[in-house]
Parts: C-alpha cells; sequence; structure tokens
C-alpha cells in the first residue's frame, strides 16, 4: 500500500518445512535411510504426489544417495529422510542400504583365502 | 409586523362608520323620537333616561368592539407563532436527520472540516451546533486514526521480528536437519513463531494496511495454499488435494495465503479434532476457486447469516475499536482482504456435514506457473534454478566452491533448462549446496566413516574413481582440481561421456559388493543423460557468463 513499508522478499516460499513433512522430524522413524543410501525410483511422478515427492521420483530416476537428494531440493536431510519413507512405505522408490559391516567378509578370513591360494 | 397585520383587518372593516356606533345611535334616534312624542308630564324621565341609556350603550358597544379588535389580533398573533415554531421544528429535524449525519459522513470519508461547513445553509444557531459537532467528530476521528497507526505500527514491527527469526530459524533448520532431534523441536518454534505472525498480520489488515510480505514473483498455488496451512494451529488436519498448476500473481500471494489461513483456522478450530479438513481448488469461469471443507457442526441458517453479514461489514470497512473484548479477528480479516483484493467468499453448509467456505481468486490475480516449476514447488523449487549457475563456475574453477556466486541469486527465473541440467548432475549440484548449508551434508559421511571402521574399503575406493569423473562429491572434489580444464566445453563434454552416472559407479560397486546385479538400471539411464546433456552444456557456460 504504501511505499515505506517494508518489502521483504527473497529467500524461500510461503511454506515452511513443518508442512512439507506434515509435522514429523524424522526422529521417531527409525529408518535405515543413512546419508549414503542410495535411492532408486521405481517409477515416474504420479499426479497428484506432493511436489517434493514428485521432485525425488523424478531424480531418482538413477540412483543417488540421500545425501545428494538433500543438496538437490534444497532440503535438510530430516525433511528428504521424512519424505523418502513414506515413498518407501508407498513402494515408490526403494533404498540400498551402505553394505553393513557385518556382511563384509572378515578380513582374516580374505588373508587365509589369499594364503591357501597362494599355497596352491 | 405581527401586530401590524392584527391591527389592520378591523380598520379595513370599519372605513364607513364604526359599526359599534349603530345601537348608540339608534337609541339615540329613539329618544329623541319619544321625547317628541310623549305628553310633557313625562318628558322629564324620557329626557333623563334616554341620554343615560344611550351613553351606557355606546360605552358597553365601544368596550366590545374594542374587545373583539383585541381577540381577533391575539388569534393572529399565536397562529404566526404556531408557524413559526412548526418552521423551526422542520428546521432541527431536518438538522437531526439529514443534516448532521452527512456531516459525519463526510468527516468520516476525510473531507476536510472547514470545507464541509461552509457548504452548509442552515441558521446560525444551528450552524453553531454543527460546529461543535465537527469539532468533536474530528477529534475522535483524530483519536481513532492515531489509534488505529499504533496498531499497524506495532504490527509492522512483529512483522519484521517474526519474518527475521523465520529466516534464521530456516537456516537452522539447515544446518541442524541431521540431527532429527534438534530438527524436531526447530520446526516447533517454526511453526509458533508462524503464528505469531499471522497474528500480527491480521492486526495490520484490520489497521487498513497490507498483511506481511510482499511477494515480486508470481508463486504456484500449491505453494500458497500450504503456506497458508503453515498458518494454523492444526496444519496436520489440513488435506491438501490435488491443484491446478497455476500460480497467483505477485501481489495477490500474501493476502491470498492469509485470508486462506483464516478460514482454515476457523474450519479446524470449530471441527472435531479427530476430523480432517479437505482443502482443494478447481478452476472455474471467473477464476479459481479454493474450497475449505470441514466436517464439524453445521452452521444454523442463523449463524450462516451472521458470518456473512460480519464479511460484508468487514468489507466496508472495520473499527478497530469496536472489535470488543474477546476478538473474533477471522472473518473481519477475510471480509476485508476480500475487498480489497476482489475475493469472493461465501460459507455453506457443507455435504461433510460442517461448513464449506469457497474463496475465489479472481482471473486477473492468477498466472500461469511464471517460474518453471523445476524440481519441486516452493522451497524445493528454489534450488532447481539455484544450482545451474553454479554447475559451470563449479567446474570452470573446480576446487574453490563459490557461495558468493549461488546464494545471491537464488531464484534465477531466466534458467528454463535449469530443471534439467540440475537433475543430470546431482554431484556437481550438490556441491554448491553444500556450502550454503554449513552442516555440509554431503561431507558428513567423510567424518562420520572412519569411526565405523570395516566401511572403509568403500570410502578408500572412492577417490580412485573420482578423479577420472572429475565431478564429485564434495570430499571428491579435493581431488578435482587436475581434471577440469580452464575452458568448460571440454570437461562438459567429458563429463557427458563418462561423468553421467554420478552414482552409478558406487551402485555397481556396492551391487558387485552385495552380489545383486542390477544391470537394468544403468543400461537403461547410461543412454539417456548423454543426450540431454550436450545441448546443455553450451547454455551452462553461457549461463556461467552471467554469474560471474
Amino acid at each position: 500500500m504504501n511505499s515505506d513499508e517494508p518489502h521483504w522478499d527473497g529467500g524461500g516460499g510461503p511454506e515452511r518445512l513443518y508442512v512439507i513433512t506434515g509435522g514429523r522430524s524424522g526422529s521417531s522413524a527409525k529408518t535405515t535411510l543413512d546419508l549414503v543410501t542410495l535411492i532408486v525410483a521405481r517409477s515416474g511422478p504420479r499426479p497428484g504426489m506432493q511436489p517434493e515427492q514428485a521432485a525425488i521420483v523424478r531424480i531418482c530416476q538413477r540412483p543417488l544417495s540421500v545425501a545428494e537428494i538433500s543438496a538437490h531440493l534444497s532440503l535438510p536431510v530430516s525433511v528428504v529422510t521424512v519424505l523418502l519413507s513414506d515413498l518407501i512405505a508407498d513402494n515408490r522408490v526403494f533404498s540400498r542400504p551402505p553394505v553393513p559391516p557385518a556382511k563384509l567378509p572378515d578380513i582374516a578370513l580374505i588373508e587365509a583365502v589369499i594364503d591357501g591360494l597362494q599355497k596352491l | 409586523m405581527q401586530r401590524v397585520r392584527a391591527g389592520a383587518s378591523p380598520r379595513s372593516s370599519k372605513s364607513p362608520v364604526p359599526l359599534w356606533l349603530l345601537p348608540p345611535l339608534a337609541l339615540a334616534i329613539a329618544t329623541t323620537i319619544t321625547a317628541l312624542v310623549v305628553p310633557s308630564t313625562a318628558l322629564l324621565p324620557v329626557l333623563i333616561a334616554g341620554p343615560v341609556a344611550t351613553v351606557v350603550v355606546a360605552i358597553a358597544c365601544g368596550e366590545a368592539a374594542r374587545r373583539g379588535r383585541r381577540i381577533a389580533a391575539l388569534s393572529d398573533e399565536s397562529a404566526a407563532w404556531q408557524a413559526a415554531l412548526r418552521r423551526q421544528e422542520a428546521e432541527t429535524l431536518h438538522l437531526a436527520d439529514t443534516l448532521l449525519p452527512e456531516v459525519v459522513a463526510r468527516l468520516r470519508r476525510g473531507d476536510f472540516a472547514e470545507d464541509v461547513l461552509a457548504s452548509l445553509h442552515a441558521p446560525e444557531a444551528h450552524l453553531e451546533v454543527l460546529r461543535s459537532v465537527i469539532d468533536a467528530v474530528t477529534a475522535e476521528e483524530d483519536l481513532r486514526d492515531s489509534a488505529q497507526r499504533a496498531f499497524v505500527n506495532i504490527a509492522r514491527r512483529v512483522q519484521a521480528i517474526v519474518h527475521q527469526q523465520a529466516q534464521e530459524l530456516r537456516e537452522m533448520e539447515d544446518r541442524h536437519g541431521h540431527a532429527p532431534d534438534v530438527f524436531g523441536d526447530l520446526l516447533r518454534i517454526d511453526h509458533g513463531t508462524a503464528l505469531i505472525g499471522r497474528l500480527a498480520d491480521s492486526i495490520a489488515v484490520l489497521g487498513g494496511a497490507r498483511p506481511g510480505r510482499q511477494w515480486s514473483r508470481a508463486v504456484p498455488l500449491y505453494s500458497v495454499m500450504r503456506g497458508a496451512m503453515s498458518r494454523i494451529i492444526d496444519y496436520q488436519r489440513v488435506e491438501l488435494h490435488s491443484v491446478s498448476d497455476i500460480a497467483v500473481v505477485g501481489t495477490a500471494v500474501e493476502p491470498l495465503i492469509h485470508a486462506l489461513a483464516e478460514l482454515l483456522d476457523n474450519a479446524t478450530r470449530y471441527s472435531p479434532p479427530q476430523t480432517k479438513v479437505h482443502l482443494t481448488a478447481v478452476d472455474v469461469q471467473s477464476g479459481i476457486a479454493v474450497e475449505i471443507e470441514d466436517g464439524g457442526v453445521s452452521m444454523s441458517e442463523e449463524a450462516r447469516g451472521r458470518a456473512e453479514r460480519m464479511l460484508k461489514q468487514a468489507q466496508q470497512g472495520i473499527d478497530v475499536n469496536d472489535l470488543g473484548e474477546s476478538p473474533r479477528l477471522g472473518l473481519a480479516v477475510v471480509g476485508r482482504l476480500s475487498q480489497a483484493y476482489g475475493f469472493q467468499v461465501s460459507l455453506r453448509p457443507s455435504a461433510y456435514g460442517g461448513v464449506r467456505a469457497v474463496l475465489i481468486v479472481p482471473q486477473e490475480l492468477i498466472t500461469t506457473a511464471a517460474q518453471p516449476t523445476g524440481l519441486a514447488h516452493g522451497i524445493g523449487a528454489s534450488s532447481g534454478p539455484r544450482t545451474t549457475p553454479s554447475v559451470p563456475a563449479q567446474r570452470a574453477e573446480s576446487p574453490a566452491p563459490q557461495p558468493a556466486a549461488q546464494v545471491p541469486g537464488p531464484r534465477a527465473e531466466s534458467t528454463p533448462a535449469a530443471p534439467a541440467a540440475a537433475a543430470f548432475e546431482p554431484a556437481a549440484a550438490a556441491a554448491p549446496a553444500a556450502p550454503a548449508a554449513p552442516a555440509q551434508p554431503p561431507t558428513a559421511p567423510r567424518t562420520e566413516r572412519p569411526v565405523t571402521g570395516p566401511i572403509n574399503p568403500v570410502d578408500d575406493d572412492v577417490p580412485v574413481v573420482t578423479e577420472r569423473t572429475a565431478n564429485g562429491l564434495p570430499q571428491r572434489r579435493r581431488k578435482a582440481p587436475a581434471a577440469p580444464a580452464p575452458e568448460p566445453e571440454r570437461p562438459a563434454a567429458e563429463e557427458a561421456s563418462d561423468g553421467v552416472q554420478p552414482g552409478m559407479w558406487l551402485a555397481a560397486f556396492q551391487s558387485g559388493l552385495s552380489g545383486e546385479t542390477s544391470g537394468a538400471a544403468p543400461a537403461a539411464t547410461g543412454n539417456g543423460p548423454r543426450a540431454d546433456h550436450e545441448p546443455d552444456a553450451p547454455s551452462a557456460s553461457a549461463s556461467k557468463g552471467n554469474e560471474q
């Protein structure tokens, strides 16, 4: 109305992050999502999806880590985690967790195998 | 004047001979005749009684005539008085019924007291009355004005603080995004701040000012609706349904957000806490209709009438002082905003049993999604354009990321190719975000991994591969300086050939480790990026020129 009124602009849209996550912070959901967990979309975005989720599905046509998704969308990791756990629950994407330590063969075992091979 | 006229009428009637002289004259003649006729013995009494009677009759008649004249004069006079009285009464009525309300209305409209007074025609005494009324009204209006200005001023200050805090909270949320507990707390504070902001906006609107911040660009309707949800307590109960892909022009963004927030607040407040409130937007002939439907108690016809009356009344202007002790600002604010921006608001019973509020945004406030709705609406969308300019910058002088380059231009709308480019260059795009967010999520794994020892093999192999791809995640970037050449085209082309699978090698690596085979995915995506990439490289380098 008046020109002397403060003109605030720049920096984000009108919505706040809690609306995007529906109030969840990702602390309660014990997900297996890590910063390096790779996410791949199962299909393309569907109409009616939340835009952020659609964006995730779109950029995850090829595997992307959670950290990369977070950087792409300029959204904090926790928000991305919440969105991703929804997507995973809906079977829209699937996650490939980093190889858990237990699955890696024991170094001693490898050494034993190498030794065995050398002795052949 | 009246006296003159009262005296005039009898004089005109007695012009030949005064009427009252006739009886004494007759008596005198009769006495004379009698005196001539009667015998001499009776003459003396006749001569005595005749003149005496004549004189007495003359006196009585004269007196009667005088009184008659006097009565006529008096009744004339009283009629005149009555007429004057009626005239004055009419004038007083005119003053009370017409003149005073008109004067007050004109003063309220903002006419100057002197002008109003000069244009009035009334008796002097009435002018005097009007003058004092005008004085009183002017003083009252001044008082109200200054009170309202004070309201607005305070609201403005609160708005400024809230806005500042919201921005800082957003930074904090970015910084603590990886710590869910802290993040959750920050979200709650953020929510509370938004509620304060809405209250300040309401006060500003009722004081006749604009609500909150102004937007210089169009904002997608979806973001606007979520923005409205951001500002109510029970936003989790609001179910946002699909929205047509349009945007709201900048000037109408904040009013619309605020009006919707007030309607949503009403809907959530007056419906049971376990019910949902449905928020939709549909195209209609005259614009876009935003519907808010709740499953609460239905409004009685009377309550609905009252609410609509309140909306109407608000459209004619609201007096902040009239709001009462526990003001129900909501509808008043909505009415005020509707009037200022041409929204049409109606409240109807809902099929769900509650109330269905429909707000129609006129066509002229709507534009097609001006912003290429890049990666996402709203917050997410800003990242789409933002990443592109920084991509070439990153490539040209690779090791030093330029925080200054991407921070000032967060919403470069001039890069339509941005979303596509950003989508296919994940690693490069991730890099600029890292300096922007102090938490640097991408680098976090690096610091954490040594703790979880056995994963080290994965980490150790990373640098080997990235030295070939030349655009890595932040931790790989340190090894990158050798690879990118000064001219941006060549690395871009190079990257198009083998840098397109930023996450791919890792996927292949991991799937190899875990024994899975996901051959389909790499094969399918291997070609896609290349095709999209090459047309992109020149435009990217061009926008780099703009950037610097």
